[in-house]
């Protein structure tokens, strides 16, 4: 009974197979390139400046009370401060949806298009991710911890999957049929 | 015949993204309260890796709650009496993931969701043995300074690859890797939810 389908399913697999193979090298390069103390130096520094500074922006619309200092967003009350590391800018995420749209079999334009759109929902909600921090720590220390280190982590990818499902969607079927073939369907039935 | 019925009614987006956040909560406080069993696999296979590949670095690898105590047969500086440099890692910040994986899963509502279960967790279990095999290598061979590093004997090179694995392991995988088997094991699912409309 499983014979007749094993063609299909070798033929479906091998697509999807070289999507994610494509998008775990990538990933690695971009990963790497990004450690590297250029691009360090030239793009994640003075992106995570920006980033203390938008949140900070955004903040003072209805706080006064909060200044921004490089990659230090502080309440002048409290004195309480974020330091925005790696891992919570959001360029690692970014990476990863930019290696998935790469990956993926789109044409160019698709998927420029996606990643203008993707990046503004990534780092979007990343920004809501700082800024909810700050004041969660303002709130409660073990609750920071817990909403830092794990629950928005979590949050971030959903949002990067998220993003990608729906850029997957405004593909046409031919662009997009490899890794999510249009017969994977009928078969599940 | 219902839950047939319902395998075949595309899954809106919307709806989906809803189910993962109402399950996050449910999954997220599982993962803590059992995290010293589901983390057991994973201090096994750190215990088998250090056995094995570090037999002249680790003197024992043990659990303790959530976090995994690597005691090391490195003197904490030269010229010092008695005393080994013990490196303490939290599994959570490796484990991430696991309530992510649960919640797509459980979001999903596949009939074969408890089989996507297990094997999710499987999947996942080697990469948070990497993410605290590496943070314990970064410890003794970077953070702990010269006097330790010097004690290790990795090589300049070998260095560059731990510093590596602790960022890809810490800061890409613990996220990503609960993802992709999520989409691997969904691809149906993921084709009825590309035919569906986004929003209810």
């Amino acid at each position: 009974m499983r014979t007749p389908a094993a063609g299909p399913r070798t033929r479906r697999s091998c697509p999807m197979i070289r999507f994610f193979v494509l998008f775990l090298v990538l990933l690695a390069v971009l990963f790497g390139l990004e450690l590297t103390p250029p691009v360090q130096h030239w793009f994640v520094v003075p992106w995570t400046n920006t980033l203390a500074r938008i949140s900070a922006g955004i903040v003072t619309l209805f706080d006064r009370d909060v200044t921004a200092n490089a990659n230090v967003l502080r309440s002048v009350s409290s004195n309480f401060a974020v330091s925005i590391e790696a891992g919570c800018n959001g360029v690692e995420a970014t990476l990863v949806l930019l290696a998935a749209m790469l990956a993926f079999p789109a044409s160019w334009r698709r998927k420029a298009l996606g990643l203008a759109a993707g990046v503004v929902a990534v780092q979007g909600l990343n920004v809501v991710r700082v800024i909810s921090l700050f004041y969660i720590g303002q709130w409660n220390r073990d609750v920071f911890e817990w909403a830092h280190l794990y629950v928005w982590q979590a949050l971030i990818m959903l949002d990067v999957l998220v993003v990608w499902l729906l850029w997957v969607r405004t593909l046409p079927r031919s662009d997009a049929d490899p890794p999510l073939p249009p017969g994977a369907a009928a078969a599940a039935a | 015949m219902a839950r047939a019925l319902r395998s075949l009614r595309p899954p809106r987006l919307s709806a989906f993204i809803l189910a993962v956040l109402a399950w996050l909560p449910l999954t997220f406080a599982v993962w803590y309260f059992a995290a010293p069993l589901l983390l057991w696999p994973a201090v096994l296979a750190m215990q088998g890796i250090c056995a094995t590949a570090f037999a002249y670095l680790v003197r024992s690898v043990e659990q303790v709650g959530s976090n995994v105590v690597f005691t090391t047969v490195l003197r904490p500086g030269t010229g010092l009496s008695g005393g080994f440099v013990s490196v303490d890692v939290n599994l959570l910040l490796y484990s991430f993931g696991l309530p992510l994986l649960a919640a797509l899963i459980l979001a999903a509502r596949e009939t074969a969701w408890k089989r996507h279960l297990l094997v999710g967790y499987l999947v996942v279990v080697p990469f948070i043995a990497w993410g605290g095999l590496a943070d314990f290598l970064k410890n003794v061979a970077i953070t702990a300074g010269p006097a330790v590093a010097s004690q290790t004997g990795f090589s300049a090179g070998q260095r560059e690859a731990i510093a590596f694995a602790f960022q890809f392991g810490s800061l890409i995988l613990p996220a990503i890797v609960p993802a992709i088997v999520w989409v691997l094991m969904h691809r149906r699912f993921l084709e009825r939810l590309r035919t569906a409309p986004a929003v209810s």
